[in-house]
């Protein structure tokens, strides 16, 4: 099979059997690859009912089917499972150089299944898999695990978790390598439910397209697409630290749990200049032309000595601006999230919500053992500390926001979440626009991360007045290029009287994401604005010999967005569950609050153009008909 | 003479390893690190990235240890190229190499080496960040004597 590995490894962890699954052909065009793949596999085979953290969950790494091209950002893998927080579909995305080596290791997926009695790791040497006792990392970190299992596996490249996820935290991640994760929904407490340590994998075979010509043209292509995008030269120099300084000019950061929507002193504390002062070498992913990764490094005061790669908005936000700390223990964050392995989003959550329950006193110190309060450093890593090790108050807080205000009468009105998955950075107040109608409508829950405007998003650092009303402010050039079916550009964007549909833009918007996941791309805005699916779909044939063409692809990606909602009502999701936390409905911030009318009504516009029963959000028995469900 | 040669800035590389994939792709019609001429060695937690190919010596020592003839060197294009009929798998010449360039295709029992891509390297075509660049001699070493005269220049200045 040309493209693709052409199998996937399946490891049941309760019977120590390995077994192959043949990639046919159909199943391949039909589900493209990444997410597609988790979505089928998880739909059949996860019962209704099962419990996310035991054995009938399966874990399922997926490649998107062009890693393994010089494509830019070519790099991308998927792990989804049922997720221990929004006990629905859960998935996260992470790139580096793991999906390429376990495409070259001869596999396009890793399925994993049951429970182990005692920690293991599994080891993938192309056709040997072994599962191995892992006594000897259980326990540690995930820096000092990586070198002991490089130690003994030269040259491999390491999936794993850190003692979040061993100690079941709902909101562990997967680390990826030193500074790469997947971080979201929890599948890390998945992996550690398993007690499967780590996956290490070697492997060099190679991957056959169908036209090298072709595919070496086309990424010439990209590479020249990509280069031109408006944004390029930005994410080139800063990467997502682009982001920071709009997200606070238009009032949409979460500060302190969502109680400010920005900080004074925001732009010195988290401007993108800070990647000028502590940053120093760029880090690319497989592929990448944007290498939008630094190398930080403090060098003096508290946290000298500090190394990591994570220069970016994801710690600056959920650790900076919503649990108020200084820009360099917010570098330090990134460490001790990844060295935990533990979602630094939901991590930065939990420990903002925790301490303005402190605040309002809701608890106390005899709860917690110490002070908390907003800014506090040390405070904030030893209630990090508490809940990776699930001691004390920690072993509360590691349920997540939702299952933790339970226990406090009054709680649960600071719990920030969308369908149990914590909310990170974005304040829906503070800006009304597709990313935000992303938050309610996304399948995982809990963030914007997969429903952007691909057009919309650009004007980083340009003028904010654009962000302060509900205009959207591309240019011509921009629209133009945008490949979108011309019928559909002109429904979802009006040029003239400078608005978006945010219906019909979102359903378009989370499909070419989905794709993007899918066939393994990255998210970033210069890959958004410049790579829509006509290219994609030639790379597509081109790499595997499969015909086809763009609708294709899209209906491909829509089939698995549908999937993955039905696998949600089969395990229990409600309309009600699109819902905002309260405080958004009902607390000004800024002066404004989200009209709870309104955003129904948008909701609902959007599940019609889904085809979705406007009033249940069902997908509708024609909707499932004609994407061959 | 072709005094042209690659030469890689160290502290350019990002690591994205674009120029492996284009290399096995135009050389092996498949994707695979492994099968490419030029290669990266990553240093992950430091995330030091230092490519390493060919660097077309003088006097090549994997020419002077191939017992059977193999391995030539051009004085008039510069190049040093490895004829895989000749070949007979004993690898001595990837011991021989300083820098490790000289590599190995166990499925196919010889050795493969950079050949330039027959003058226009596609991996300096695909290389965004500037890090390899194909160049005469004399303009690579006075882009190095003008950074070097840069710094101190700077020094001047303070």
């Amino acid at each position: 099979m040309f493209g693709y590995a052409g199998k996937m490894l399946e490891v049941d962890l309760s019977t120590q059997n390995i077994k192959m699954r043949k990639l046919e052909p159909d199943f391949a065009k039909d589900y493209i690859g990444g997410i597609g793949f988790n979505a089928r596999i998880l739909y059949d085979e996860i019962p209704a009912g099962a419990d996310p953290l035991g054995p009938e969950n399966i874990l399922v790494f997926s490649v998107g089917c062009l890693v393994g091209t010089p494509f830019p950002t070519a790099s991308r893998m998927e792990v989804s499972a049922k997720s221990p927080l929004s006990n629905g579909f859960g998935s996260s995305n992470s790139g580096a150089f793991l999906g390429l080596r376990l495409k070259g290791a001869g596999y396009d997926g890793l399925i994993i299944k049951g429970q182990a009695q005692k920690p293991v790791y599994l080891l993938i040497e192309e056709d040997k898999v072994q599962i191995k006792e892992a006594s000897f990392v259980w326990g540690r970190d995930a820096w000092e695990s990586i070198d002991l299992l490089k130690a003994r596996h030269y040259g491999a490249e390491v999936l794993l978790i850190g003692q979040a996820g061993e100690n079941q935290v709902r909101f562990a991640s997967i680390e990826n390598g030193y500074y790469d994760g997947f971080g979201r929904t929890g599948m890390g407490a998945v992996m550690g439910s398993k007690k499967l340590k780590a996956v290490v994998i070697r492997g060099s075979k190679p991957i056959v397209p169908a036209d090298p010509k072709g595919v070496l043209e086309l990424s010439a292509k990209g590479q020249n697409l990509i280069k031109s995008a408006s944004s390029y030269q930005a994410f080139c120099s800063y990467g997502t630290m682009n982001a920071t300084i709009p997200y606070g000019g238009f009032n949409a950061l979460s500060v302190h749990n969502y109680s400010r929507g920005t900080l004074p002193d925001w732009k010195q504390r988290a401007g993108r200049q800070i990647v000028d002062i502590y940053g120093s070498r760029h880090i690319a992913c497989q592929s990448c032309i944007i290498a939008c990764g630094h190398l930080a490094e403090i060098t003096e005061g508290k946290y000298a000595g500090t190394l990591v790669k994570d220069m970016e908005i994801t710690p600056t936000v959920s650790y900076s601006s919503n649990v108020g700390l200084s820009t360099e223990a917010s570098i330090k964050s990134s460490e001790l999230c990844q060295r935990y392995g533990i979602d630094m989003s939901s991590s930065g959550s939990v420990i903002a919500f925790a301490m303005e329950l402190y605040q309002k006193g809701i608890i106390n110190k005899d709860d917690v053992g110490y002070e908390l309060a907003f800014g506090d450093d040390d405070a904030a890593f030893a209630l990090l500390k508490d809940i990776s090790l699930r001691q004390g108050i920690g072993d509360i807080l590691a349920e997540g926001v939702k299952r933790a205000a339970e226990h406090w009468p009054g709680a649960d009105d600071y719990a920030m979440h969308v369908k149990g998955v914590e909310i990170p950075m974005i304040d829906p107040r503070g800006r009304w626009s597709t990313w935000t109608l992303g938050i309610l409508t996304n399948i995982r829950g809990g963030d914007h991360l997969r429903c952007r405007n691909p057009v919309e998003i650009l004007r980083y650092n340009e003028n904010l007045y654009y962000y302060q009303k509900e205009r959207f402010g591309f240019k011509k050039p921009m629209y133009d290029r945008l490949d979108m079916p011309d019928d559909l550009k002109s429904a979802a964007i009006d040029l003239e009287n400078d608005t978006v549909d945010i219906a019909v833009m979102s359903k378009w918007a989370e499909d070419l994401i989905n794709l993007y996941n899918s066939v393994g791309i990255c998210i970033r805005p210069p890959v958004m604005e410049t790579i829509g699916p006509t290219i994609l779909a030639e790379l597509y044939t081109c790499m595997t010999g499969i015909p086809m063409n763009p609708d294709e692809l899209m209906a491909g990606s829509e089939r698995t967005w549908n999937l993955m909602k039905l696998f949600n009502l089969r395990h229990g999701e409600v309309a009600d569950d699109s819902k905002f936390p309260r405080r958004f409905y009902r607390e000004l911030q800024s002066g404004n609050i989200v009209d709870e009318d309104k955003v129904q009504a948008v909701l609902e516009q959007y599940w019609q153009v889904r085809g979705w029963n406007p009033g249940t959000g069902h997908p509708l028995p024609e909707t499932e008909k004609r994407l061959g469900i | 003479m072709d005094t042209r040669g690659i030469f890689i800035d160290y502290h350019k590389c990002v690591g994205c390893g674009t120029c492996e994939m284009v290399c096995s792709l135009v050389h092996e019609n498949a994707c695979a690190p492994a099968l490419s001429r030029i290669r990266i060695v990553r240093y992950r937690r430091e995330a030091l990235n230092v490519p390493v190919t060919c660097a077309f010596c003088e006097k090549p020592p994997c020419l002077d240890v191939c017992p059977v003839g193999a391995i030539t060197k051009n004085y008039e294009t510069g190049d040093v190229s490895i004829r895989a009929e000749l070949c007979i798998g004993c690898r001595q010449c990837t011991q021989a190499c300083p820098f490790g360039h000289m590599n190995f295709n166990a499925a196919q029992g010889t050795a493969f080496k950079c050949d330039l891509c027959g003058g226009d390297p596609q991996c300096v075509k695909f290389c965004w960040t500037g890090a390899i660049e194909y160049l005469d001699n004399e303009i690579a070493v006075d882009i190095k004597r003008s950074s070097f005269a840069d710094s101190v220049m700077q020094q001047h200045d303070k």
